[in-house]
């Protein structure tokens, strides 16, 4: 239903770029394989026997409580922190021994405001990682400029700054920038925009998914915010103390069937509604509408409501473009109808989740909303009832439905999440709980 | 001593340089004021002598040798000192050596002029570790402040791009701990000017001789003299190390 | 060396209470100057910059260059001692004085005023009471220093535990010289801990616990 759900063939863990539907994956894959972390002098694991295939070319969001281990998770990785047990395949090779340095220059870090070097400018932030992967300075500066270009900062304005003269977005742009320098297949992001206002940060995420769209890296992202892991996550992982991994699945399906209570909660209210930002407007069955050119006559129009059983009338224009939508009273006022155009109209784009289309109607005094495409051209009406139609409907896919190619999530000695109260519901334990235990 | 070290690389941060100017005005005023009342002055043959330019040239190049030496062994020993009490490893031993090197500071600073002297005999080699041990503190601790207030985060970033612990040593953390350690080490030099006075006491040189002369000989104008060129002495140190701070400062921090 | 402490145990005992005397009496009076001139510059920007450059430049001038400048005016004795002890006693007092009262934070002081607190009314009740805590780290930066600089105005016949180190020096390689030196650093450096441990105690016993750290 979501354009993110997979729908096509994950490569198996170990191959790397491949070709999928002509837009190419530059990520790797990640498998952590049994890996425990265990600090001296405390008696739980701050992460307990996880094996956790992360797949090529995905975003991934770790998350949890904090203290759940996620972080920690996040950073055996890049080995920043050093696995206790087991071990972590990149792209198929085992890198639990390799240099970690060497391992981490494959590796983009982003983390909280971005992390930059304050004595740095912003191009020798950028240019770290290429320079010690012994670049020409052409290059890098070529990099450098492209790399701008690609977090929308203007490479001739910003290139030379220092961070303390950026915005908090700008820095954290800069930050991605940086981790992308040598073209990494993976990117770790430690709660990329946890230090930006909310509007910033609706604005970088919005940018993260359209590079994310274009290159295709495995991202791996921690954060405590599970709006932001449904909005950014091709595969969300939720995580209790320990590292436990509670539910390993789709934004979908977490939000259609959460996997016990503690997720229920995580999720907090309002699932219906997060459901609602997954789905967009042009992945629903819009209705139609009776349509009418300025100048036509208003009981024209009227007749043709009656006889579709209709209420109002949208007018357009020669281009196609809503200009107004009359109800039967405003139109039993007039005799023709005119040319002039409503600001006010409840317009949403086709490319809009239902949240913003719902958000539309409510205000708008029909109840309802109008569906524009490319070139605003109209497309159809949007109301109440087709979004709870979409809605139930999507539910019922995501409850009864195996998303394909789901990557493989336990831990090991996993005790706790088995005794870990059910929910109330009368559902049976999903399928694939078992299926994954197998595997 | 630590929340004063630290706090003088506080008021590092505002620098500009109208302060700058003003304080090098006031040094070179207050040298023409000196100068001038010398000249002017009508001195005993004894005082002539003492204050003639060639003896005072001599006394402040003594006074500049064993400031400049000690502030040098001193570099030497704290700063790489410092440095490894902040890996990793050795972060424990930082409260024993603190501890030692604090005992140092708490000691008189006379008292430590002479007990070397007692150890090694008077003269300069006696002054010069006196004063090592003097001015240890500030330089070390400022290191250790210095790269351990560098946000981890940023080190963490470092690393997570792949570079190498020296590699981030070397070019994050070094350089952002530049102006505190810039500012340790301005107060050690400031320390070791005022020290250098007490080294006469001990025969090893330096401006303390005028203000001893002054007192034994009971001439008010040599001791008057000396004092006032030892805290100019100061003073124009000090200067010199606003300005090395100022220009050394990295660009992009605030 | 025991021997030397113990035939002139009644002697040090009474030369560390003069040290610790000198030093105490002039860390109050150097606090109270402290505190009051903060009190005076904190709220103009100029005159804050002003006592923040007097207590820099104070600090770097040598407290032997000010010692031999008080003999001219002063003589010999205890005035010129306490003069120069009281004067870098109040330098970083004032500093932090001035830091503390700076650094509240505003909306705290303007609750003060909307409660209708008077000017004078919120510097006693609310900001030198949070502010206290930077002032005493002032004092005891001071307590450490001052110190060792009362052991140097011994040479102008000060009071206290200097003249046993220039006693030591003028008989170097005599008798007990070493031992005079010795006793005169250790005390110095023993009341320098006992007098930062009481004014420990005193924050203890001062500090707000609310804003204890």
């Amino acid at each position: 239903m979501s354009d993110k759900a997979p729908s096509t063939q994950l490569p198996d863990t170990g191959s790397g770029s491949s070709a999928d539907g002509g837009r190419s994956i530059t990520g790797a894959s990640i498998l952590l394989d049994k890996v425990t972390k265990r600090y001296p002098g405390q008696s739980r694991a701050a992460v307990d026997g996880l094996t956790m295939e992360i797949p090529a070319g995905k975003i991934v969001m770790l998350v949890g409580p904090s203290g759940c281990g996620k972080t920690t998770t996040l950073k055996m990785i890049n080995r920043l922190i050093e696995p206790t047990e087991g071990r972590i395949v990149l792209d198929g090779d085992d890198v639990t021994g390799i240099n970690g340095d060497s391992l981490r220059r494959r590796i983009g870090y982003v983390i909280q405001a971005g992390g930059l070097f304050p004595h740095m400018s912003v191009a020798a932030n950028i240019a770290i990682v290429p320079k010690m992967l012994g670049w020409s300075r052409d290059r890098i500066a070529a990099r450098v400029d492209e790399l701008l270009e690609l977090v929308s900062l203007d490479p001739v304005q910003y290139r030379d700054r220092y961070p303390r003269e950026l915005s908090g977005g700008q820095q954290q742009r800069v930050g991605v920038a940086r981790a992308l320098a040598a073209d990494p297949p993976v990117l770790l992001m430690d709660e990329p925009f946890g230090a930006v206002d909310p509007i910033t940060r609706v604005r970088l995420q919005d940018e993260l998914i359209s590079i994310q769209h274009e290159l295709q890296k495995t991202i791996v992202c921690v954060t405590h915010d599970f709006d932001e892991a449904v909005k950014l996550g091709d595969w969300i992982a939720i995580f209790t103390e320990g590292a436990q991994l509670v539910q390993y699945d789709t934004p979908e399906r977490i939000l259609a069937e959460p996997a016990n209570e503690f997720v229920e909660n995580f999720i907090g209210s309002g699932a219906g509604l997060k459901q609602l930002t997954l789905t967009r407007v042009n992945e629903v069955d819009l209705q139609s509408a009776v349509t009418a050119e300025p100048g036509t006559l208003a009981s024209d129009v009227l007749s043709r409501l009656d006889e579709r059983g209709h209420d109002h009338a949208v007018i357009l224009d020669s281009r196609n473009r809503p200009l107004q939508w009359l109800s039967r009273r405003q139109l039993s006022r007039l005799e023709r109808i005119g040319a002039d155009r409503d600001a006010r109209l409840p317009l949403v784009g086709e490319r809009a989740s239902l949240n913003d289309a719902l958000d539309i109607m409510l205000v708008s005094s029909v109840g309802a909303a109008l569906v524009t495409g490319g070139r605003d051209s109209f497309r159809g009406v949007i109301d109440v009832e087709t979004i709870m139609d979409a809605i139930s409907k999507a539910h019922e896919h995501a409850r009864t439905s195996h998303a394909h190619g789901k990557p493989v999530g336990i831990n090991t000695n996993s005790m706790d999440a088995i005794t870990a109260p059910r929910p109330a519901g009368p559902e049976p334990l999903p399928p694939e709980d078992g299926s994954r235990d197998g595997e | 001593m630590g929340a004063q070290t630290v706090a003088l690389a506080a008021d590092a941060a505002g620098l500009s340089w109208r302060p700058l100017l003003l304080q090098l005005g006031g040094i070179l005023l207050a040298g023409i004021l000196l100068a001038v009342w010398l000249v002017a002055a009508d001195l005993t043959p004894t005082e002539r002598t003492t204050l003639s330019p060639a003896s005072l040239v001599v006394y402040t190049r003594e006074h500049l040798a064993l400031t400049l030496l000690s502030a040098l062994i001193v570099l030497v020993i704290a700063v790489p000192l410092g440095i490894i009490l902040t890996r990793g490893p050795f972060r424990r031993l930082t409260g024993p050596v603190l501890a030692v090197v604090n005992i140092g500071q708490a000691a008189p600073a006379i008292g430590l002029v002479v007990l070397l002297a007692a150890w090694l005999g008077f003269g300069f080699r006696a002054a010069v570790t006196a004063l090592v041990l003097y001015a240890l503190l500030p330089v070390l601790r400022n290191t250790m402040v210095g790269i351990n207030q560098v946000d981890s985060r940023l080190v963490e970033a470092g690393r997570g791009m792949g570079m190498s612990a020296l590699s981030v040593l070397l070019r994050v953390e070094l350089p952002l701990a530049v102006p505190i350690m810039l500012a340790g080490i301005r107060t050690a030099l400031v320390l070791l000017v005022g020290t250098a006075a007490l080294a006469t006491f001990i025969n090893g040189g330096g401006l303390g001789i005028l203000i001893t002369t002054g007192v034994n000989l009971n001439l008010p104008r040599v001791l008057v003299a000396g004092a006032v060129i030892v805290a100019l002495l100061a003073l124009l140190i000090d200067w010199v190390g606003r300005v090395v701070e100022h220009l050394a400062r990295p660009k992009g921090l605030s | 060396m025991f021997e030397f402490v113990g035939s002139r145990f009644d002697q040090i005992l009474f030369a560390s209470w003069q040290h610790f005397s000198l030093v105490a009496q002039c860390l109050i009076i150097a606090t109270v100057l402290a505190v009051v001139t903060a009190g005076l510059v904190y709220r103009s920007p100029a005159l804050r910059s002003a006592a923040n450059s007097v207590s820099a430049i104070g600090l770097t001038i040598p407290a032997f260059a000010l010692v031999g400048l008080l003999i001219a005016p002063f003589g010999f004795g205890v005035v010129p001692a306490v003069i120069v002890v009281v004067f870098f006693a109040v330098l970083p007092i004032l500093r932090n004085a001035v830091v503390g009262l700076t650094s509240i934070d505003r909306s705290v002081i303007e609750s003060a005023r909307g409660i209708g607190m008077t000017r004078f009314q919120v510097l006693r009740r609310i900001e030198l009471p949070m502010a206290w805590p930077v002032i005493l780290a002032g004092i005891r930066v001071s307590a450490q220093m001052v110190m060792g600089i009362a052991a140097i105005t011994a040479y102008v016949l000060g009071p206290g535990l200097g003249g046993f180190i220039f006693t030591g020096l003028s008989r170097l390689g005599g008798a007990n010289s070493l031992e005079s030196v010795v006793t005169g650093i250790v005390a110095v450096i023993i009341l320098a801990l006992i007098l930062d441990f009481l004014l420990v105690g005193l924050g203890r016993l001062t500090i707000s616990r609310g804003i204890r750290v």
